[in-house]
């Protein structure tokens, strides 16, 4: 339940001159020692970590190249620049991510159009091909308890609107600042609740939701807890918010080399939904089950 | 600079936040010294009860705020998200050095200056009152200090439970990457640090007798 999943989704802008030279650092470290093999790397969350050991799993057994893992590797922007600068081979990245933080666009909803802009960007500006989305879309969600949900038939976010005068909201920091966050959702749906939300630290939302402290909160649609705490995500059928699909990019060259690669990532996609995505972040955040070995059974029991 | 700028444009809600830090940290020292003074007492009565009592008291500081927090939300009465489980939490954290001094300003009084008031046909309270307090002031004075001065630290994380304080500026800061932001909370919570230091600094000189 890292506060800023994703990687830090629009608003990219990683922190000072240490913090750079530090990840400067980490990347010439990781890079160490050219190699016959591909490197895979992953962003410093659960869910990034996990993708990347599917990813290299997949390709292990594909092709039977040995693949090299620097897992956790810090935000975007590491990862960003240890694949431009060939010290990683590929890492799983989010449209939206790449849009608004690498690429500097707004935000912009609709999903296609975002995945064929950081597609044609990408290979353009870095030689980086983006591989097919694995299905899911990790944006904010709009999250309420089971029970209540079902007591007064809501599904989707339009349907808050009845029921949010008597609801008390809260939500992080982060939400209530973002130009895609708390205001214009409110206004999109037109949301009134009984007092102005309660700013509070993301994590600690999920706990006071599941306490019956707050009664709608909004966190990231594969966060494990949705599941565990017996929670729903609510659909944004008005499409407030951007997409963040997530896919596999790789240096061109890399393809280029070892063709096998592409047809074992090609095998992935569209085989992750959110509420599967959600089941894996919830067996290694909640049930803290390994995540070599959650990619392995997922692997073995999905594309045997 | 664009801090004052930013204080320019927001100063209802600087001030409201600066407002809403000092009535935490008056609250929870307030109260933290409402039951660490007697406990501490309490301890130089029953020695058996101090390794116990200070080791919990140890134990509360060691808790990471958020898992505290996660902890407390659930409670009936003090549970729950605002300000009351926010005072809860940087309560247990003021706890310890008012108890650790308060015991060891008592215990570290003149077994002489003891045994004379008890010649004098002194009572147990008589002693502690007229006594054993006057004489620990000034050593439970900069319990309390210390306590005042780690709590407008502490109490920026009040802002992670809806509790408000100069703390919503640097959560706010942190989750934007705006340093502005974060500097507009941070800096007065280090100056109050500094005036509430300088001002018990100042109570402890004159009250506190000191042995010379």
């Amino acid at each position: 339940m890292a506060a800023d999943m994703r990687g830090g989704r629009a608003d990219g802008r990683p922190g000072g001159r240490w913090f750079r030279f530090g990840c400067a650092a980490l990347v010439l470290a990781a890079g160490c020692g050219r190699r016959d093999r591909i490197v895979v790397g992953a962003k410093n969350f659960t869910e990034s970590d996990l993708l990347a050991e599917i990813v290299a799993q997949q390709i292990e057994r594909r092709t039977g190249m040995p693949v090299g893992r620097r897992l956790h590797l810090g935000g975007t922007f590491v990862c960003h620049q240890a694949i431009t600068s060939g010290r990683i081979d590929l890492y799983v990245e989010y449209t939206g991510t790449a849009f608004t933080a690498v690429l500097k666009h707004p935000p912009v909803q609709d999903r296609d159009s975002v995945y064929r802009a950081v597609a044609a960007e990408y290979g353009e500006r870095f030689g980086i091909v983006w591989g097919k989305p694995f299905g899911f879309n990790n944006t904010f969600a709009i999250v309420v308890r089971r029970r209540d949900a079902e007591r007064h038939g809501l599904k989707q976010v339009s349907d808050v609107a009845r029921v949010a005068p008597r609801w008390r909201a809260g939500f992080g920091f982060e939400f209530l600042e973002r130009a895609d966050g708390f205001a214009g959702l409110a206004r999109t749906y037109g949301l009134t609740f009984a007092a102005p939300p309660t700013a509070m630290d993301l994590g600690l939302t999920y706990r006071a939701l599941a306490d019956g402290r707050v009664d709608l909160i909004a966190g990231n649609s594969t966060d494990g807890q949705i599941e565990a705490l017996d929670l729903v995500a609510l659909e944004d059928d008005r499409h407030y918010f951007p997409p963040y699909e997530a896919a596999p990019v790789i240096r061109a060259e890399v393809l280029k080399r070892y063709p096998g690669v592409t047809a074992a990532l090609d095998e992935l996609a569209g085989r992750l939904s959110d509420a599967e995505m959600r089941r894996l972040n919830a067996d290694a955040d909640v049930r803290h089950r390994g995540i070599t070995t959650i990619a392995r059974e997922w692997l073995r029991a999905n594309l045997p | 600079m664009r801090l004052f700028q930013f204080y320019a444009q927001n100063s209802g809600e600087a001030l409201g936040l600066f407002w809403q830090h000092i009535y935490l940290v008056a609250i929870s020292t307030g109260a933290a010294t409402a039951v660490g003074l007697p406990l501490g007492v309490l301890l130089t009565r029953r020695p058996a009860w101090r390794g116990p009592v200070l080791g919990l008291a140890n134990v509360f500081q060691t808790i990471p705020s958020l898992a505290l927090f996660g902890f407390l939300i659930p409670l009936p009465f003090i549970g729950g998200i605002g300000a009351r489980t926010a005072i809860v939490a940087l309560v247990l954290y003021a706890l310890l050095p008012i108890v650790r001094n308060t015991y060891t300003g008592i215990a570290g009084v003149d077994p002489a200056v003891r045994d004379a008031g008890r010649g004098m046909g002194m009572t147990d309270r008589q002693l502690l009152l007229m006594v054993e307090l006057p004489l620990a002031l000034g050593v439970i004075l900069a319990g309390v200090r210390v306590a005042t001065v780690v709590s407008v630290g502490t109490a920026t994380i009040a802002a992670a439970i809806g509790a408000g304080g100069l703390g919503e500026y640097i959560f706010r800061g942190v989750a934007m990457v705006n340093d502005t932001l974060i500097l507009a909370g941070a800096l007065p919570a280090a100056l109050l640090a500094l005036a509430a230091d300088g001002l018990l600094g100042f109570a402890e000189r004159r009250l506190g007798w000191r042995p010379t």
